[in-house]
């Protein structure tokens, strides 16, 4: 087929498809209320949880999370056109902010208290429940996001597990009750590292073009 | 046929707003400008194979048309996007590049140098559509049908054409990404 004829086929398919960030909300909300919903059925919520939203480290847990998400989605947005550069400082701004918060809680807690701390008592289920949480809400975004168009689909596939594991973790922060920073940041940083390295090993499969 | 950046967005905004015409002038405005990045690019490809790619690039314009910003300029977005499918041409083709096609020269058959632009890729996918949608891309393609007339050959109504025409597209377009795994 020659290049003319093929530009006059393209020409007469004017239904137009929609645009990359259309299908976000619509897929992405219904995914984050059925982790929710599984958190509250199968975990159950923290029984003080009014409580440990208005305190500030405990709180740090859902924010810093929630941040995550909305900051690597809007990473993820830009880089879904072809053309797009993610800025990823704001990404290094809540890193930063969960590594001065882990610091804080090191130089406060004391010295023989450090170990407990850190290793909390359900870090098993933890660096569990928060990948299950996130698969879902992932998923939502990689479905998405196939209609994009990422020039560096490993990076917008780490954008998106970010997100995603930013998802899970929020939620997973309803029923968890460790509240040392020197816990929740490792071990919900290692959780959602994990989701965001599965994502980027995805991403050049499930975002090609 | 060239024009500035502005000239490109004016006809692209009114393909995407279902103008045709608009949508054909643009392609073809754009056509020689994404040649001239395969074959910089891609030299390795040879002529031939270059309009292949050429026309990979057309069919990744069209079915990502939609993550262009009518807001933004046109060039930065078409030359990410022939770039982005250069690459690809190149990794799907590897093991044929490998091959040092001088040492064979004198060995392989002249063959006739048929039109460049006649190309046999994209016929090999259509090839892969089901009968009928391939019919079709066929019609309006190479007889110059309009979707009416198209309709009216197949016993269909246009607008089951236009959603036949836009599911081949997205068809060739997935055929595509598995071509190149």
């Amino acid at each position: 087929m020659k290049t003319e004829d093929l530009i006059r086929a393209l020409a007469a398919d004017s239904l137009a498809e929609p645009e990359p960030g259309r299908w976000v909300l619509p897929l992405v909300l219904p995914a984050v209320l059925v982790s929710l919903a599984g958190v509250l059925l199968v975990l159950g919520a923290r029984p003080d949880l009014a409580q440990a939203m208005v305190s500030f480290v405990p709180v740090m847990r859902p924010v810093l999370s929630l941040a995550l998400f909305g900051l690597a989605l809007s990473a993820a947005l830009q880089l879904a056109r072809p053309e797009g550069r993610a800025a990823l400082w704001p990404l290094a701004g809540v890193a930063a902010a969960a590594l001065g918060l882990l610091l804080w809680a090191y130089l406060t807690t004391p010295a023989e208290a450090r170990m407990t701390a850190l290793m909390g008592r359900t870090s098993n289920i933890c660096l569990i429940a928060i990948p299950i949480l996130s698969a879902l809400p992932t998923a939502a975004l990689f479905a998405a996001l196939r209609g994009g168009a990422s020039t560096r689909p490993a990076l917008s596939g780490a954008l998106i597990g970010l997100a995603g594991g930013g998802a899970g973790a929020a939620v997973y922060a309803i029923h968890c009750t460790e509240s040392s920073p020197l816990f929740y940041v490792t071990w919900y940083g290692l959780a959602v590292l994990a989701v965001a390295l599965v994502s980027a090993l995805l991403g050049p499969r499930l975002l090609r073009w | 046929m060239t024009g500035t950046d502005g000239d490109w967005a004016a006809l692209l905004r009114a393909a995407l707003a279902g103008d045709s015409r608009a949508y054909r002038d643009f392609l073809s405005a754009v056509t020689p400008v994404i040649r001239g990045i395969v074959r910089a690019r891609g030299f390795a490809l040879g002529e031939a194979e270059g309009e292949d790619v050429v026309q990979e690039v057309l069919l990744a314009i069209h079915s990502k048309r939609q993550t262009w910003r009518p807001d933004a300029p046109v060039r930065p977005w078409l030359y990410a996007i022939a770039r982005h499918k250069v690459v690809d041409a190149f990794r799907a083709r590897r093991h044929a590049l490998a091959l040092p096609i001088e040492d064979f020269a004198e060995i392989l058959p002249a063959e006739p140098t048929a039109d460049p632009t006649e190309r046999g890729d994209i016929e090999k996918m259509i090839g892969l559509l089901d009968p009928r949608a391939a019919d079709l891309v066929r019609l309006i393609g190479l007889e110059g049908a309009t979707t009416a007339e198209a309709g009216a050959k197949l016993s269909m109504s246009e607008g089951a054409v236009r959603v036949a025409l836009h599911r081949a597209f997205r068809a060739l377009a997935r055929l595509r990404e598995r071509h190149v795994e």
